[in-house]
């Protein structure tokens, strides 16, 4: 697999509205040195709110938009050069097809526009349309389609002629929850691929689930980029496993996101002397070397004290201290009631980041 | 590059019209409309009853039958028997007109009364007849037994004998003419053209007129309405940013889309064409292969629309906005147009020099507004002699210079619309000596149209010609000279000396039927008057070769001093066409419209040669002269505005195109100054070029400053027409291309014809760059723009 950069943006930059010769309007800048980039076989998660500059980078990238500075490149070719274009797909957020299009004409129409023959045209249409789940209603005009098949026909005209890199605006929008567990499914075969994948989409979950690599974008900068948790997996079910380590690997301001763990314990002398009980988990927990310990008493009939250890520098909490501070509580036969590593969600961070930005 | 995404493109723009209900409705109404003119057909009869509209010389035709009436000695002659055959109303009007009263008669009492002749032939006597200038129809049908002949034959006779008791008064009819018919029923108004005319009518006039108001109206609105929201629909977001995500060029998409847009309006107009053009081959056996250049030109003209719309389009995205931008453009091109039109109309119209007259050194010409100008050199402006412009209702005769320091002419009152104007009229005299301000001469013959001269005038006794309206009558040169001089002495006397010694009622009457005026012979050959279409050549003092409803004939003084016919011949061919004579040494030149021209031996009058005209263009003047080598010349002015030098010696040149051009571009009327030897081209309007024939040089070249309202129309209205594509003028290209003909003719009332020159490369060069730049500028629009 070639591990060169597919899309590679370096300090992009784009303002709009310089206004017309009689109306001067506000400038308004909407990419503000955007840096990132995306590796072959990445499903690249795009966040942010409205107005963020998603959208705008998506076009940059696509060469409808010409940006003000910087440079993006697709596949080692400038932005919006037809060789880069003749290797991109692109669902726009929503699709438009003209009123006397069938599914079978739209795709043939688009199938032409990106240089392919007949002879392609019609096989990719056929697996296409099997895919989405349009086959059978292929020969109906578009003007009876509902928005979910909207949808379903955008996938399939990005999808036509075999792109390297995709583009894919609110994929799932319009769909019913069968429908998005298709189109994830198609993502994930796509990755499977080795395509690369740029996701714009406001389910957080939505893109937890899928994305290898996500983006936080907000006021046209990226505020965070990285690599989903390692440990992601999505079984069968397309429920996913527990997550374990870091959900962002590297902030923006140099601080982590890292997991608190949280213990839950039960001292047997609790009721006699609870200072000694005390002391006695306090040095339990001492043994963690840079981490800082919490330790609260609890009311509760079944735990007597709640421990919550933060890791103080940029590293997560080692597994080798979890393992020999549980250890230490059971010889001193402390028991533990719960043990949480509970990691922020992708939306926690989200939320963080946002607020953090806008407070 | 592969075009297959644009190819793709074009068809789904045309497509997507294709799914709009305006064009269903636009084809179902196209259909409609072929339907309901399918059924248009025609009739082909003998031309047998009159019509207000024969007769060439109304005035004429009741002086004819007043005299036949009230003179004794034509009693028994076909003319009184017509005469006393009318209905007892109008014979009691004509004695009146006999007996000196101003009588109105209407020319519907006398076409009726005709008309009642042809339905009861008892008038007739074939004894009578005998003596009458019959046409060779006549005679075959004379000699036909009555009982073969059927009902519109026997009419057609009836009607060819009045015409022969009655010579000058009608004009020149084919045999049959055309009925048109609706569904197998005539229709109510017959036109009374033979069929090559009727054919003429229909591919000049008619169906452009069709395909103007059709293609170049109505569905360019409609296409405008059905693509105006191709161009805003692509740029919705949902569609755009996909189409643009594609790899193919933004300038080639618009254009694209464009073509597709155009492609549409293909569909509607090649409908449409090819509806019009098997209409009218089936239906009235006109298969004109060059209506179909319609279809590209009713595109090219869509095209010019569809620019601006694309603009607009592309700038406000929403189709309303187009339509209306583009709506209100097209009312801009027609403003521009109306105004253009007027400017030729009522500007640069009536300045058109119409003929020239060379005396010494000094210019004069008429001008189409029914003036008079001499070129004023010190001004560098053309000088009013008679006044001149739009409203004018006179006429001045072409002016004759007949010394170095004089010409003649004269002013017609009220002539414009009508040869005889109001009054019969004096020959003006210009000389030098007199700062060239006209002097009354003799009277002039009634309804004179022409003055005629050798063209070497040197004898003070050399014959002067004059042309009116049915007769060729001669003067002299001293009888004008002194003419001139005597009524310069004495008060002028009004009435002609010829009434002195004849009683005043009959005067009248001879000048109604234009007989004789003092000064004047009448050396028309007896009973063969001058009926149109006619023209006359002078080859000298004692010779004339005329032409006159198809017969050539050379006309000579005998030493006893009588008129004679010396020789002549009837034309095959169409003989109510138009036709031009011109001649030089020992060769005439013949020109008459869709014939080829001819070159024929003035003492034979047989055909030497012929010469292909040019497809697009006829003649409208002729000139004869001999160069400083002797070598006798033709030059034909082509009704595209260029003239060709025809020196024919051998038939090695079979064609018009094979002599050299000489002159400028756009000619309105040129003359030869046989002293010097120079050859005159009026051309752009009021502009002259003078060429040495004996060098070839340019020899003057006179640029008359313009005021007023022409310096308007050259600063204003002239560069607003080329600013704005001549979307109107298209029209024009039209009608070229269906009827083939880059001007066409029409007779102005006056006896003049009248020579109307369609604009073909302007418009279309106007409308190109036009849509050009617009083209240009929405490219860079959407190039450049982000979305």
């Amino acid at each position: 697999m070639n591990l060169s950069p597919v899309v590679e943006v370096c300090d992009l930059r784009k303002a709009y509205g310089q206004g017309s010769l009689f109306r001067r309007r506000g400038r308004v800048e909407a990419l503000r040195g955007v840096s990132l980039s995306a590796k072959s076989g990445d499903v690249f998660g795009l966040l942010g709110p409205n107005g963020a500059g998603k959208t705008t980078l998506i076009k940059t990238l696509l060469g409808v938009v010409k940006p003000s500075s910087g440079t993006a490149f697709l596949f080692g070719q400038p932005a919006g050069s037809s060789a880069a274009r003749m290797r991109v797909g692109y669902l726009p957020e929503t699709l438009r097809v003209d009123r006397h299009h069938t599914a079978r004409s739209a795709l043939k129409f688009y199938g032409r526009l990106s240089h392919m023959d007949q002879a392609s045209i019609n096989r990719r249409s056929d697996e296409l349309l099997e895919l989405v789940g349009l086959q059978g209603r292929d020969r109906e005009s578009v003007r009876q389609f509902s928005k979910g098949m909207y949808q379903r026909l955008g996938l399939a005209q990005a999808l036509m002629h075999d792109p390297d890199l995709l583009f894919l605006d609110e994929p799932t929008d319009g769909l019913d929850p069968v429908g998005r567990n298709e189109v994830r499914k198609v993502i994930e075969r796509l990755r499977g691929l080795g395509k690369t994948i740029f996701l714009n989409s406001h389910i957080l979950q939505e893109v937890e689930m899928v994305c290898t690599r996500v983006a936080i974008m907000d006021k046209g900068m990226v505020l965070a980029s990285g690599a989903i948790g390692s440990g992601i997996s999505i079984d069968d079910n397309g429920q996913s496993d527990a997550i374990i380590g870091s959900a962002i690997g590297s902030m923006i301001d140099g601080k982590h996101e890292n997991a608190a763990v949280t213990f839950d314990l039960l001292h047997p002398s609790h009721q006699d002397s609870s200072n000694q009980a005390d002391e006695t988990i306090r040095k339990c927990f001492d043994r963690f070397e840079n981490s800082h310990a919490v330790i609260q008493p609890l009311t509760s009939p079944i735990a007597t004290h709640r421990v919550v250890v933060t890791p103080s520098d940029d590293q997560a909490v080692s597994q080798s201290d979890l393992d020999r501070v549980v250890d230490d509580l059971r010889s001193h036969s402390i028991s533990i009631v719960r043990l949480d590593t509970r990691v922020p969600t992708l939306e926690d961070t989200f939320m963080r980041l946002i607020s953090s930005q806008q407070g | 590059m592969s075009l297959r995404p644009y190819q793709a493109i074009i068809a789904d723009s045309f497509r997507s019209a294709l799914s709009s209900r305006v064009l269903w409705i636009a084809m179902v109404a196209i259909w409609l409309f072929l339907i309901l003119l399918s059924p248009f057909g025609y009739r082909e009869d003998y031309t047998t009853e009159f019509r207000n509209q024969d007769f060439h010389n109304g005035t004429r035709l009741k002086g004819m039958l007043a005299s036949g009436l009230v003179d004794p000695d034509v009693r028994e002659e076909p003319l009184g028997l017509i005469a006393s055959a009318v209905p007892e109303d109008l014979q009691r009007q004509l004695r009146l007109v006999g007996k000196g009263d101003e009588v109105r008669i209407r020319y519907s009492v006398l076409t009726d009364a005709l008309n009642g002749l042809i339905e009861d032939e008892s008038w007739y006597n074939a004894q009578s007849w005998q003596s009458t200038t019959r046409l060779r129809e006549l005679r075959e049908l004379d000699e036909q037994d009555v009982e073969q002949l059927s009902d519109s034959l026997r009419k057609r006779r009836a009607r060819l004998r009045i015409e022969a008791a009655l010579p000058g008064v009608f004009e020149a009819r084919a045999s049959r003419s055309i009925l048109l018919t609706y569904a197998g029923l005539d229709f109510p108004t017959e036109v009374t053209v033979d069929k090559p005319q009727f054919k003429m009518l229909v591919n000049q006039f008619v169906l452009p007129l069709i395909i103007n108001w059709l293609l170049g109206f109505i569905l360019i609105f409609l296409g405008i309405l059905v693509t105006a929201s191709i161009i805003p629909d692509m740029l919705q977001p949902g569609s755009l940013h996909l189409l643009l995500s594609k790899p193919v060029s933004r300038t080639l998409l618009l254009l694209s889309k464009f073509v597709g847009g155009c492609a549409f309006v293909l569909l509607c107009v090649t409908q449409l064409v090819i509806g019009l053009y098997l209409i009218a081959g089936l239906r009235l056996d006109i298969w004109n292969l060059r209506l179909l250049w319609c279809i590209p030109v009713s595109v090219f003209l869509f095209s010019v629309f569809y620019s601006v719309s694309v603009l607009a389009g592309l700038r406000w995205r929403s189709p309303i906005l187009a339509i209306g931008v583009t709506v209100i453009f097209g009312g801009i091109c027609m403003l521009v147009g109306f105004i253009g039109g007027l400017s030729d109309g009522l500007v640069t119209g009536p300045d058109r020099l119409s003929h020239l007259a060379v005396a010494g050194d000094d210019i004069f010409a008429t001008t189409k507004g029914g003036g008079m100008v001499r070129f004023d050199a010190s001004q560098n402006q053309w000088s009013e002699i008679y006044e001149s412009g739009p409203g004018n209702r006179d006429r001045v005769l072409a002016p004759l210079a007949i010394s170095s320091d004089q010409i003649i002419t004269a002013r017609v009152r009220g002539g414009r619309m009508n040869p005889f104007g109001s009054g019969a009229p004096e020959l003006s005299l210009l000389s030098r000596k007199n700062d060239w301000s006209p002097e009354p001469s003799l009277r002039l013959p009634t309804g004179t149209t022409q003055l005629l001269a050798p063209k070497k005038i040197a004898p003070a006794n050399d014959s002067i010609f004059a042309l009116n309206t049915s007769d060729l009558l001669t003067t002299t040169r001293s009888e004008i000279l002194l003419a001139a001089g005597e009524q310069k002495e004495d008060a002028p006397t009004p009435e002609s000396d010829a009434s002195q010694n004849t009683p005043s009622w009959f005067s009248k009457l001879n000048s109604l039927i234009g007989g004789k005026t003092k000064g004047f012979e009448n050396i028309t050959p007896e009973r063969m008057p001058l009926t149109q279409p006619r023209s006359v050549a002078v080859v000298n003092a004692n010779t004339v070769v005329a032409i006159s409803g198809g017969r050539l004939m050379r006309v000579e003084k005998a030493p006893t001093d009588r008129w004679t016919i010396a020789k002549q011949r009837t034309l095959a061919g169409d003989n109510s066409l138009d036709t031009l004579l011109a001649v030089t040494g020992d060769q005439l030149m013949l020109a008459r419209p869709d014939e080829p021209l001819r070159i024929i031996d003035l003492e034979s009058l047989q055909d030497l040669a012929e010469l292909e005209m040019p497809t697009r263009s006829f003649a409208t003047q002729l000139v004869g002269f001999s160069n400083a080598n002797g070598d006798d010349t033709f030059l034909v002015v082509l009704s595209d505005g260029t003239c060709r030098q025809v020196n024919w010696k051998d038939d090695s040149k079979k064609r018009l195109n094979d002599f050299a051009r000489i002159g400028p571009n756009e000619i309105e009327t040129l003359s030869f100054d046989q002293p010097a030897n120079r050859l005159f081209f009026a051309h752009n309007v009021d502009q002259l070029d003078a060429i040495d024939v004996s060098t070839g040089d340019t020899v003057l070249s006179i640029r008359p400053s313009v005021t007023g309202w022409r310096q308007v129309d050259q600063l204003v209205v002239t560069p607003l027409r080329w600013l704005t594509p001549q979307t109107g003028d298209l029209g024009e290209t039209i009608a070229t291309m269906i009827s083939g003909k880059s001007a066409f003719s029409f007779s102005s009332g006056d006896g003049e014809r009248e020579t109307i020159r369609r604009k073909v490369a302007g418009p279309v060069i106007s409308c190109t760059v036009f849509t050009t730049v617009m083209l240009m500028i929405s490219c860079v629009y959407f190039a450049t723009r982000d979305f």
